[in-house]
């Protein structure tokens, strides 16, 4: 991140009646950052993305842009943009009138406004010719995911904001948008902001990731601080998949610890490497998931381990635990995560 | 539909054909008629009933329907536009408040309209409130007016008009108007842009609910208008009554019929395919 920040959240909280959506979060987004928000719904990354729009107002603490408070300004008068997850084109315009709209507010010039909408929509990848005339009606989903992109673009904004825009889409398209908003981003030089419940999204998107867990955030990192290193069982758990282990691998008493599955190794008991850590157990069941095999684990107290394994082709060279198969779990202890309470 | 599906509709169409087409072809060929002497028609084919309609008499009591009835559509669209709008934002409040808009339904429309009497009156409620307040010494001439035709018309048919605006407003997405509203549009822009494009057609749709009915309506210019506002609906009704002209009072009939049928065919044209223009 830049030295100064360009948005920068300071203590802000936000209610609605009895709920707390946004409870005393400070934060600091840097220029040019794709920052994604994660968090499971009703977490409150929406709102927090909203409170940043200006179509929420904050009870408590302030937002700054580019270090100037915002409090009191009205959205439409603020340097961003936002694509909704509802797309919200305008159905009773044309896809060319849905992206001069911006530009329309700015008082441009005509022949400017028609210039630049042209040149979003090749920005976006819809040929002018064929799509300026369509009502949105007449898109595909994808399509529509375009323009709206378009439509946010188009104005220059210093800051794009993103509420699950991919969230509609089927996998395939979904994988192709990540790439162009990422490309997008690193092109246009435009701070995004990016709301998702999908962390595999976060992971592959984000240049930071700020956690969310009940209107607070949990943990704010790059993707690999966040997967590698969770701080709280709730970001453990939320980003991938991990074991959680208690007491004796903790070095507080009572204290957790977490481990990813592709980090643990089986052996047979006794020939585990010597410095590497393990457990006893037996083999549950193994899953088959294509590019890895899970391998499940009881251990003592009926706590189940998994521990994945690259799949190095179950036809040709099938791995050699099957259910009843007495193992030990190891890991490197370095690989442990301790997590906090 | 299932391809037998039309024959559900015949039970309706019957009663249609019966109490609706007949008579309507009997007003018809009535219109081309001779008038009784005892009221009743005369046979043979002749256009006079149509040409004293061109009667500046006549033409003056069109005109004056066609003005009263599109100003209770403009009234009940400026009162019902608004009203219709808290109503789709009043969110739990929502169903009380739709209720409370067809409560009037409950009572007899005569009973209301007479109600309109008791406090239009010189002795009746703003009347006597404003001279309790000092606001005036001599009661106002409220009742008999074009005025007071006008205010029960509104009255009248101001549900008509909420209700089809109330159910376009309500479809109507709020992450539009927040679009509207990042990308830079103020209030009055997003109202002019965005809300009212989009709620045009249940505004067409109660205007015409208040403008069909408001054409042909003679109770209420006869209760509250007195003889002096005259109305085509009034005209009609005196034709086929003390009048004894059912050719003339057909002809007038036929001439509101076409009229209604024309803003129906205008709206049916432009807004019959459900859909947005594109």
């Amino acid at each position: 991140m830049s030295a100064s920040p360009l948005v920068t959240y300071r203590r802000v909280s936000k209610r609605f009646g009895a709920h707390t959506a946004v409870d005393d979060l400070s934060l600091e987004i840097g220029r040019g950052e794709f920052f994604s928000l994660l968090g499971p719904s009703g977490c409150g990354k929406t709102t927090t993305l909203r409170l940043l729009a200006g179509l929420e107002v904050p009870d408590r603490g302030e937002i700054l842009i580019d270090g100037k408070a915002v409090q009191g300004l009205p959205a439409w008068e603020r340097p961003l943009s936002m694509v909704f997850q509802s797309y919200a084109l305008f159905p009773h315009m044309s896809v060319t009138e849905n992206v001069a709209f911006g530009l329309e507010q700015r008082k441009r010039p005509k022949a400017e406004i028609a210039e630049r909408v042209r040149k979003a929509l090749s920005l976006v990848r819809l040929a002018p010719e064929t799509f300026a005339d369509r009502a949105p009606a007449q898109l595909s989903g994808g399509q529509r995911q375009r323009v709206a992109l378009a439509r946010a673009l188009v104005v220059e904004p210093a800051i794009l904001l993103l509420d699950e825009p991919l969230g509609a889409l089927d996998l395939q398209l979904r994988k192709e948008m990540q790439l162009e908003l990422r490309a997008l981003n690193r092109e246009l030089g435009i701070t995004f902001v990016y709301v998702t419940h999908d962390q595999e999204e976060a992971l592959t998107l984000s240049d930071r990731i700020a956690v969310m867990d009940q209107a607070r955030i949990a943990q704010v990192g790059t993707p690999a601080e966040i997967y590698e290193g969770p701080r709280t069982e709730f970001v453990a758990r939320f980003v991938g998949e991990v074991n959680v282990l208690d007491g004796r691998m903790a070095r507080r008493p009572g204290g957790k610890v977490a481990i990813r599955p592709e980090w643990m190794d089986l052996y047979r008991p006794g020939e585990v490497p010597a410095g590497e850590q393990s457990v006893t157990g037996t083999v549950q069941s193994v899953v088959y998931l294509g590019e890895t095999l899970h391998v499940h684990v009881a251990i003592a107290e009926g706590q189940l381990l998994k521990v994945a394994m690259r799949n190095e082709g179950q036809l040709t060279n099938p791995i050699s635990w099957k259910r009843g198969d007495q193992v030990a779990v190891a890991w490197r202890p370095e690989d442990i995560q301790e997590l906090e309470r | 539909m299932a391809r037998a599906g039309w024959r559900l509709a015949l039970p309706g169409l019957g009663w249609l054909l019966l109490w609706g087409g007949i008579p309507l072809l009997i007003v018809v060929a009535y219109s081309f008629m001779g008038r009784g002497i005892y009221g009743g028609v005369e046979r043979g084919f002749t256009v006079e009933a149509y040409v004293q309609l061109l009667d500046p008499l006549y033409l003056g009591i069109i005109a004056r329907t066609v003005l009263l009835a599109v100003m209770a559509t403009a009234g009940c669209l400026l009162i019902g536009f608004p009203m219709a709008y808290v109503i789709a934002r009043s969110g739990r409040w929502r169903r009380v408040l739709l209720l409370l808009v067809v409560l009037p339904f409950w009572t007899s429309f005569l009973v209301r309209t007479y109600a309109m009497i008791f406090l239009l009156r010189d002795t009746g409620l703003v009347n006597s409130t404003l001279l309790a307040l000092g606001v005036i010494d001599t009661p106002l001439d409220l009742l008999y007016t074009p005025g007071a035709v006008l205010a029960g018309l509104i009255y009248g048919f101001l549900p008509f008009a909420i209700l089809p605006i109330y159910a376009s407003l309500e479809k109507l997405d709020p992450a539009l108007l927040e679009a509207a509203e990042m990308l830079g549009a103020r209030p009055a822009t997003r109202f002019w842009r965005i809300t009212l494009p989009l709620a045009m057609p249940g505004v067409v749709a109660g205007g015409l609910l208040v403008l069909i009915p408001a054409l042909g309506s003679f109770l209420t210019p006869d209760l509250l208008g007195g003889a002096k506002t005259t109305l085509l609906g009034n005209l009609i009704q005196g034709q086929f009554t003390t009048g004894r002209d059912w050719p003339f009072g057909s002809a007038a009939s036929i001439l509101l019929l076409a009229g209604t049928f024309l803003a129906l065919t205008w709206h049916l044209k432009r807004y019959g395919e459900g859909g947005h223009r594109s």
